[in-house]
Order: C-alpha cells, then structure tokens, then sequence
C-alpha cells in the first residue's frame, strides 16, 4: 500500500469515526452510550498501539500496562474529584472518601493535580518514569523473554495490592468515582460526551502516526532487530538498553494517554482495571488484531472489547471461557491475527489474478 | 458432689455416644425425669418466678446435659414452641433466615440432652416462622444464676475448645469466687495444654489475693509456666498510682523478673515462629515452584496454568473425600486423605499430559506465545471448577493433622504446617533420587542441557517432554492436596501463589533444582520476616523490590547455568 | 597504536579452564589464523575479546583501551568487529535494512529516530556489497539468504562498522569451495587496512590466507609461526592427532 493512499485510509476513517459518528449522534441517529462505548473502546485502542511497539515490534511482553494505563486514569480522576470542590456528598472539599475514611487533610501529591494540564503533563510523566525507572532496572540487568514478563507481572500485583490499600489515599478498592465535570463542562450532558468523543479520536489518531513514523524511522528497523537476535545488535555496537527503555516509557505513556481519556468517559476508576488479568486482556488485543502491524492492535482492541460487551450481555458467565479458548486459539492457529490473515488473503488474491 | 461428677460425665458421654450411633429420635422422652419434666414446663411458663426458680434448681444440680439449654437461655435462643409435646414445648433456635415472604424464619433444635436438630417425620429439618415463638424472657438476674453453671460446665465441658476458651476467660474475668472451680477443674484436666492454661488463669486470679505470699507464688509460677498471656498484667501491676499497682516491694521485685524473663521467652518464641511460619510458606512456595522449575527446565515453557493444576489436586482430593463420607463407614473416614494422594497427583498430572499433547507442544519454541496459551488454559479452568463447583468448599482437616505441638502456652506450631514441610521435605528428596539415580533421571538432565545430542544419541526428547509436563503438573497436584489442609478449595485458589511462585523460579535460576528449593524457602522466610515490620503489602513491594535489586547483580538468578552457549 | 596485546587471560566455566593464555599479540593490519581442536578456547578468546564473555582475570588491551572492563558498545566504538560462527543475521529486516543498522554512525537512541539515509551513506552501504556479491539482493529480505550469502551480509556488515580489529569466526563453514575461495580474497583484501584474526578449521582455507598462524590447545597458546612451521611441529602432531587417537579409543571402547 502506497504511503499516501494510506494517509487518505486513515483520515477517511477518522472523518467517518470521529466527526461523522459524533454527528449522527447529535442528529439522535446513534445512542450516547453506543458513542460513549466506542470512546471507551478507541482509549483502548491508544493502550494497544503501545503495547504493539514493545511486545508486537520489540518482541519483549510487559505484563504491566494495564498498571500505566491506570496511572493515567488515575491523574485524571484525582483532579475531576478536586474540581468537584463541595459538590460531594459530605460537601467537603475534600473528596469523599477522603471524609469517609477521616482525612483531615489533602495528602501533598494531589496538590498538583489541581491544575489541568499539570495533570494532563503529570498522566503522561507518571506512567512514563515509572517505565523508565523499571525498564531501567529490569533492561540494565538483561532480563528479558519469559523472565520480564514474569517480573512486569509481579511488579503489577504488587502496584494492584498498594492501590487497593486506603492508606495509599487513593480510594482504595472503590477507587475514584462520582467525578462532576472536566474544563467546566458537565460530564452527564450529551455535549462534553461528544467533546470527549472527537478528543479520543484525535489522539487515537496522533498516537497511530506517531508510532507509524517511529516504527518506519531506523528506530522502528532496530525495535525489529532487538526482537530478531538482540545479542548480534549489541556486537554491532547498539546500546540496547537506551533502545528498550525507550520504547518500554513509549508504550508506558501511550497506556496513560488512554487512561486519561478513558476515565473521564466511564466516570470510575478502580485498581480492578490494573489487575494481573487486565494487562494480559491488552496482549491479546493485540495478538488478535496481529502484532507488528500498529492497525492490528487497535482492530484487535475494538473487536475484543465489542466482543466482550455483547457476551456479558447475551450470555453471562461465558466470557471466561470466551476469552481463554481466544488466548489459546490466536497462539495456535493464527499467531499472524487478523491483519496476517487479511495480506495473506489478499496476496493469495493478487497471485491468482 | 465433687467425686461424682466425673463418672457421671462419663455416663453421660456414652449414653449420648450411644444415642448419636443409633440415631433414634425416642431419645428426648425416655431420657427426661419428673423433675426435669416439672422444671421445663416451669420455664415456658412465663412467669419469671418460675423461670427464676426452675433457673436456680437447674444451676444446683450442675448437670453438664443442661448446658445447651442454660447456654440458650443465657443468650435468649431459648423459645417456646407450641406445636412441641416434649420438654414443655422448649427449643432452642438456630441462625435466622429469610423465606421468600421476606420473614424471618429459624431452624429449631433440642433444648436437651444434645443441641439436635428437630426433624419432621419425613426427616427434614424443622424450620419455622419467628412468630410461631414466644421467647422464655431471661433478665439479669436469671442471666447471673446462670453465669457461674456455664462456667462450671465449660470448665469440665467434654470438647476440648469449650475448655479452652473457658479457661482462657476466666482468667480475666472470673474473680476470686472462680478459684475454688479452677482448682477443681485444673485437678480433673486431661490435657496438657489446657491444663497449663486453666494455671495460668489461676495465677493470674491469685495475683489479687490479699495474702503477699500467696501473690509471690503466683508470680512465680506465671513465670515458670512461660504465658505470654500474663505479660499486660503484670505490667499493669507495677504501674504507679493504677487501681491494681502491688503494694509489696518484695512481690513487685519478683514481678519484674517475671516481666523481664516472660520478654525474653516471647523474643524467642516469635523468632521460632517467623522461622516457623516462614518455612512453612516456603515449603507451600517450594511445592508450587518445583513443578514449575521442572517444566520450564525442561521444555522453557512458563505454565501460567500451574496455580490452577494445584487446584485440580484440591479438588481432587474434596471428591475423594466425599466419596469417601459416602462409602465408608465413619471411622474410616479420614482414610480419604492418605486415599487422595495418587488421586491428586494422576488427576493433575494426567490433564496436564492432555494439555501437554493437545496444545503445548506446539509452542516449545515460543516462550512468550506459550505464556498466553496457558493463560488462557488457566481462565478456562477457573471458570469450569467454578460452574462444577460453586464458589467455596472445603475438604476438612484429617484428626491425626488438626491441633499442633504446643511449645508454650498459646504458642502451638500446627501439625498440617508440619506436614507440608515434611511434604516439602519428601518431594525434593523424591526428586533428587528421581533426578540422579535413575534412567528417566539422566534422560531428563541430559535433554535439559542440550535437546539436540540427546535427540541424537537417542534419547526420545518428546516423550521425555510429556513426562516432565506429567511430573511437573501432578506435583503441583500433590501440592493442592496439601493446600486444603491450610485453607478452603476455591476455583482460583491457584492464582494465590502463582506470582510469588514464578519468582521463585526467577530467582533461583533456571533448571536448578536447589537454586529453586533454597529460594522458596528464602522467600518465604524473608516474607515472614518482613510482614510484622510492615504490612503484608508493602512487605509484598519490598519483596519484589529486593528480587529487583538481587538480579542487578545475578540476572540468572542464584544459581545460574555458565558456559559457552551460542545463544544469538 | 591500533596493537591487540593479551596478557594472563583465563576464562573457567564451573571449573574447566576454557581459556588461559599467557601472551597473544598482534600487530595494526596483521591477518592471524587461530587454529585448533575442539574445545581449545578459540571461540572463547574472541568472546572476551568483543565482550561477550568476562573473564576471570587478565588483560586484553587494543588501541590503549582495556577491552575487559568495557561493554559490548564500548567495544565495538573502540573499533573491535566480530562476524559470528552460525550466522546471524535479522531475518525479518531487508538486506539493505541489515546493513544500514550496522553502518559507522551515531547510535543515539534520538538520533536513530531522526536518521535519514543519506546519499553519501547510500553509496558506502551500495560499495560494500558490491564487495560482498550482495548489490542485486538488498531488497530481499535476509531470511531467505541462502548460508552462504548470510555469511557474506554478515561479513559487509562488520565491514560497514568501520572496524580496526576484524574478528571472524568460521567465514567458511558451509559454503561450497567457490565460496570459499572468494571468502578468503576478500579477507585476505579486508587485511589491507585492517587487523584480523580468523578461526577456522578448514586447511585448504587456512593455506590460502594464512601468514602467520597461532595453534590454541586445551585454552593455551601451542605454537605460533608460518603456516609451514606450525605443519611440522610436533606438538601439534601430537595434539591433533592425540585426540584423535583418543577418539578413536573411545570409538573402539564403545562399541
């Protein structure tokens, strides 16, 4: 596919997702739920295209994304509570469960997220140097494969226990919920929805062509090489390390940038979203989409996630089984997803033609 | 009165022996006299005279078969059932429920001489509306005659918790007319541990005697009998200016070394416990890692689904055991826990061989791939344990595993802890022998090290594969088997240690068999260690935090595998 | 300046003694063959040498820069090359791909990501494989390569590095004699304005190339020399063919 006819692709389907949907739900032609639902789905989307550069590209499997999407989701939810001021429950200008759990006090770290785009910065910053002093540590000692994995996987149990403390200050199991309004505007009219809406979409599609530019860019070629015969890159003089630690605080801040769009959208936050399971659902995301491939990952991310809400719906129960046969079937039988699929299609196509 | 007592306790015990074995329901009519007969109707009578009166003649006879019944009255379980001919119409009521009305409804039991459920004579438990009752009222001062027979009677009481916990409290609460009781009852006790116990509450009674001497002495023996249970109280007596500071410089002397000896003795006791504890999590840690450390040794696949072949083997060993309450007669009923062994084991292990032939083998060389693979296995099995299941079951405690060795009092080391460390213990053992003196074992060892000769000098490398997949996976069974001696039988039971259990593997090293035993048990006692100084939580970061720092320096982990590998 | 000098170098893998030389030198734009049995260390000296293995103590000093205390970066910026014996090339990257990665440049992660192929570089990258029979196949991809030209990317691929010492392990192994013969021109060319150290095992090859040859045996320097010295002394005799005699017992004990 030439360059060009792809930017028309991408743009083509922003215009239809992100300006022609949010119109058409305005008209009273699409349920707010149904826009709001697809929001959620393209922050989902942002988290998958990271996790596509590091596992996908890279090949290194972090089992701890779900954890920065949550420091993202968090940050934001921190300063949609402050703004709420006296409108809680208790009327304090603390948030209520701070009042609930007889806080008398702001803890220090929430000061910041008074201001917006302190708090905007500080959802990218977080996620971005908890990756970078992990990556560092992990990458530096040269643990990789199946023992990074494993470590990533401790590292987001351990965080899931800490956040479901109280003492933690951050809502504990309840998380942070009961959020009023974001830049003024009232999250519950149809209006900011949309707002948030069109913001998702745009930032799904700033992260898309900044992950395409990277992994076209020599970078991209040495993400590839690292997964490839790592050992071989370091003996042609690459400090793979800086290289891994990159793309690790990348896909980390791509996480938070969705976490930050997403809690807004669902008015919740709970440490239930950064649970062991929940970074592993972000893998198969993206290995049902097809790794390597950026488009992959968010078809993957939407096709899961709009398979999850109408199995809850039309058969509860088996959404486990649902999920585990999917796990076990991409890695046996298609380990390309759907993308693989479709070019080998489409190849075999050209041939016979 | 005195002297009596224990023969007729002991009368009573196998005439109730008798009546449980032959499960008649004619029991409650031949067993009540006139005066009894007379005393209950007394009782739902209403008049609180009468029930003050029937009260104070029940508390004199002291007969140990009115204890439900005074114990009932005491916490106003006891009501009055019209539609009941015997015992004056008395029973005692259980949990209160709903119906589907929304009302409250209860189930009843026998006032006497057992706590036995009522049936109906199609056998079903009796269970009627709250408003079909009329409560037999017990004020305070009732609930005060009553008081000191409970008392009495939970001292002697046949089972040995009621025991326990009445000489734990009584100690605290008894007051200087208990002393008498205890003596008695301390002569009469049969066990050891309750025996020391039922002391130390006499001590600490006669902490408050009037006579110095007698305080001294009991300062004393709080001292030799080694209670931590003492130490708030002593402590409490050397306080100045407190309503029980001791008068006596001599007593107050001896009070302190008894502090200060009790403090020592507890220094010690909770380091033997940290290791104890520890030891055992690491045991537990070491069950879980082992098969784990095998197959990943042997094939480099992380098998997520490990926790949940442990729950297999729980499972296993629940069925078993219900099979077992169903077909042997009930002396022979903890056989089911020695019988569930293989069970466990073949169960786990043959659907790990499944697992193994159906999907692994596709994925030897995709490590990563097959960490998903085997996600997914693991949510399947989850949520099938759960649909055949339900959410919670337990497999009970075998007798010869329940209590534990005493090593002071209130300090008791359990014997099922034991047992998993000896299980622990027994495993690795097996294995080395397994490992090293055996053909299977050199097999193993060599397609560990190098897959490719071994294939070439002939060794079947995939058959020897599917083996340690079966090994593997019915060693974790073997673990869930021991597990339900510590904790209940959930579906996700397994995904408890399964993190803490892959960084065992991590950090004892790949394919060392004593890089994984010497981690597990490392990390359990270093979680032990750490949790009284933080909460398990944060003892839970810093944990990971030190294995973080630990592979800065050996990323192989302990014992890492060295040599000229091409591994590019 | 640019003078290899290895001092008191051993290197012992749970208790085997893999490596332990005493002295090994090598002058700028020497061509050295390393030749030896199996398990004489051969492999292991060039792996202390790019930094893939530490050892246990001793030096090996290049350039003035003690290679034993740098990592593998360090090593390569310090101008050390090393072509691997199974070759290892990024079979899911181009050949063009491969070899841009492997080009002298800054290897800043930022920098990567701003780096545009130049023209200047585009006719370096296009000169070395001309060189190495690789002009027609920069497209392809370099896992469908055949043996014999993952060798030859590999080799253009060092030489892209701009390296000053060229460590080559088995150039040979698995090419056809044409091949070969070809392997050793261009090595014997690459000699010109860099030093070498080739091991290999095939004779006819190491007479092609060989000036001076040094013969490693149980981790320790044997004898070093002209190609016709090393063939006719004894000790060497004696090693190759001892263990083959060796062999040949343990052959006849088996069976």
């Amino acid at each position: 596919m030439s360059a060009t006819r792809h930017h028309w692709i991408a743009l083509g389907l922003f215009a239809l997702f992100g300006l022609l949907v949010p119109l058409l739900n305005a008209q009273g032609f699409i349920a707010d739920t149904t826009l709001n639902l697809w929001g959620r789905y393209f922050c989902f989307a942002i988290v998958a295209l990271g996790m596509d550069l590091i596992w996908g590209y890279t090949g290194i499997l972090s089992l701890c994304q779900a954890f920065f999407f949550c420091l993202g989701g968090y940050a934001i939810g921190m300063h949609m509570l402050l703004k709420t001021g006296t409108r809680g429950v208790y009327g304090s200008v603390l948030p209520d469960f701070m009042v609930w759990n007889r806080v008398e006090e702001l803890p220090f770290f929430w000061e910041p997220f008074h201001s917006l785009p302190l708090t905007l910065l500080l959802g990218l910053l977080v996620p971005g140097a908890a990756a970078l002093i992990f990556g560092f540590l992990a990458f530096r000692s040269r643990i990789k494969g199946v023992y990074f994995a494993i470590i990533t996987q401790a590292l987001a149990l351990a965080m899931w226990l800490l956040f479901l403390r109280n003492e933690t200050m951050l809502g504990g199991t309840n998380g942070l919920t009961d959020f009023k309004s974001l830049l003024g505007f009232e999250l519950t009219q149809p209006a900011t929805k949309r707002g948030l809406y069109i913001t998702t979409c745009a930032a799904l599609l700033a992260a898309y062509y900044l992950c395409r530019y990277m992994v076209h860019s020599k970078v991209g070629k040495l993400l590839v090489a690292i997964r490839d015969g790592e050992h071989r890159l370091r003996f042609i003089g690459y400090h793979i390390t800086r290289y891994k630690i990159f793309v690790f605080v990348v896909a980390g801040m791509l996480a938070g940038l969705g976490g930050m769009l997403y809690v807004p959208q669902t008015g919740i936050i709970t440490p239930g979203r950064m649970d062991v399971q929940a970074s592993i659902e972000i893998v198969v995301w993206t290995a049902l989409g097809g790794r390597g491939t950026l488009v992959g990952a968010m078809v993957g991310a939407v096709l899961v996630n709009l398979l999850y809400s109408y199995l809850t719906g039309a058969f509860p129960g088996t959404w486990l089984y649902f999920l585990g046969i999917l796990f076990i079937g991409i890695v046996l039988f298609f380990p390309e997803g759907i993308v693989g699929i479709a070019t080998k299609l489409r190849k075999r196509g050209a041939k016979k033609a | 009165m005195r002297k009596t007592y224990l023969p007729r306790l002991l009368f009573v015990a196998a005439i109730l022996t008798w009546i449980a074995a032959t499960g008649s329901q004619s029991w409650a009519t031949t067993a009540g006299t006139d005066g009894e007969t007379r005393l209950f109707k007394q009782l739902s009578s209403a008049e609180d005279e009468a029930i003050e009166s029937a009260v104070r003649e029940l508390a004199e006879r002291g007969d140990p078969a009115y204890y439900e019944l005074m114990h009932g009255l005491f916490n106003g379980e006891v009501y009055v059932w019209q539609e009941r001919a015997e015992h004056a119409g008395l029973v005692i009521i259980g949990e209160e429920e709903m119906d589907e009305y929304g009302d409250s409804i209860v189930p009843l039991f026998a006032i006497y001489p057992q706590r036995q459920a009522l049936r109906d004579p199609q056998g079903a438990a009796v269970v009627v509306s709250l408003y079909d009752l009329e409560e037999v009222e017990t004020g305070r001062k009732i609930r005060a005659l009553i008081q000191p027979y409970l008392m009495r009677a939970e001292l002697f009481h046949p089972e040995a918790q009621k025991r326990r916990i009445a000489a734990e409290n009584i100690g605290n609460k008894g007051g200087a007319a208990a002393i008498p009781i205890l003596r008695q009852a301390i002569e009469s006790e049969t066990d050891g541990s309750i025996k020391r116990l039922k002391q130390v509450s006499l001590a600490k009674l006669l902490l408050d005697h009037q006579d110095a001497t007698v305080r001294l002495q009991a300062v004393q023996q709080l001292e030799d009998l080694n209670s931590p249970l003492a130490l708030p109280l002593l402590q409490a007596r050397l306080q100045a200016g407190g309503t029980e500071t001791e008068p006596d410089a001599k007593v107050r002397e001896q009070i302190e070394t008894a502090i200060g000896s009790l403090k020592r003795f507890g220094f010690y006791m909770q380091i033997v416990q940290t290791f104890f504890s520890g030891l055992s999590l690491g045991s537990i840690l070491v069950l879980m890692a082992l098969g784990l450390a095998i197959i990943y040794g042997q094939i480099g696949v992380i098998n997520m689904a490990h926790g949940e072949f442990m729950m297999i083997g729980a499972y296993t060993t629940y069925v078993v055991q219900n099979l077992c309450l169903a077909l042997l007669p009930p002396a022979y009923t903890d056989l089911f826990f020695a019988l569930s062994l293989p069970f466990a084991f073949l169960t786990a292990g043959g659907i790990g061989l499944l697992m193994e032939l159906i999907i692994i083998r596709h994925l030897y060389s995709r490590p990563l791939e097959s960490l998903l693979a085997t996600w997914g296995i693991s949510l399947i099995l989850i949520q099938l344990a759960r649909s055949i299941f339900g959410d919670l079951t337990a497999v009970k405690l075998p007798r010869i595993l329940s209590g534990g060795y005493e090593i002071a009092p209130q300090i008791v080391l359990p014997y099922n802890r034991m047992f998993i460390m000896a299980l622990a213990a027994a495993i690795v053992g097996g294995l080395l022998i397994l490992f090293f003196r055996t053909r299977f074992g050199l097999r193993l060892r060599a397609t560990t090290q190098n897959r490719d000769m071994s294939a070439c000098v002939g060794i079947p490398v995939r058959r020897i594969d599917a083996l340690a997949f079966l090994l593997g996976t019915g060693i974790a069974g073997i673990a869930g088997w021991a597990m339900t001696l510590i904790g209940n039988v959930v579906p996700n039971m397994g995904q408890t240690y399964i993190v803490d259990s892959f960084l065992v593997v991590v950090t004892g090293g790949v394919g060392k068999l004593l890089g994984t035993i010497s981690a597990g048990l490392g990390l359990g006692i270093f979680n032990k260690i750490l949790e009284p100084l933080f909460e398990a939580v944060y003892s839970k970061v810093i944990l990971l935090g030190l294995i973080i720092l630990f592979l800065q320096s050996r990323p192989t982990g302990l014992f890492p595998a060295r040599g000229r590998s091409e591994e590019l | 300046m640019n003078h290899l000098y290895v001092e008191k170098l051993s290197v012992s893998f749970e208790g085997f003694k893999a490596l332990d030389i005493d002295i090994f030198e090598l002058e700028e734009n020497e061509l050295r063959v390393i030749i030896g049995p199996n398990g004489a260390g051969k492999t292991t000296l060039l792996d202390v040498l790019c930094g893939k293995t530490r050892p246990d103590r001793g030096h090996a000093v290049f350039g003035g820069l003690e290679l034993t205390h740098l990592s593998e970066d360090e090593i390569v910026a310090a101008g050390v090359g090393r072509k691997f014996q199974t070759p290892s090339v990024f079979t899911s990257l181009s050949v063009l791909d491969n070899l841009v990665l492997a080009m002298r440049m800054d290897r800043g992660v930022f920098k990567s990501l701003m780096h545009r192929l130049c023209a200047t570089d585009r006719q370096r990258i296009e000169a070395v494989a001309e060189r190495t029979g690789l002009q027609d196949l920069l497209e392809e991809m370099a896992g469908t390569l055949s043996h014999g030209q993952k060798q030859w990317l590999e080799i253009a691929m060092v030489i892209l590095q701009e390296p000053k010492l060229f460590l080559v392990d088995e150039p040979a192994a698995g090419m056809s004699d044409e091949e070969t013969y070809k392997t050793g021109l261009l090595l014997q060319d690459l000699a010109a304005d860099h030093s070498l150290i080739v091991i290999e095992h095939d004779m006819e090859f190491v007479r092609q190339i060989a000036r001076k040859v040094t013969v490693l045996h149980e981790g320790k320097v044997l004898v070093e020399g002209s190609m016709e010295e090393v063939q006719s002394d004894p000790r060497v005799i004696e090693c190759y063919l001892g263990t083959s005699m060796e062999r040949e017992e343990a052959h006849i004990a088996a069976s």
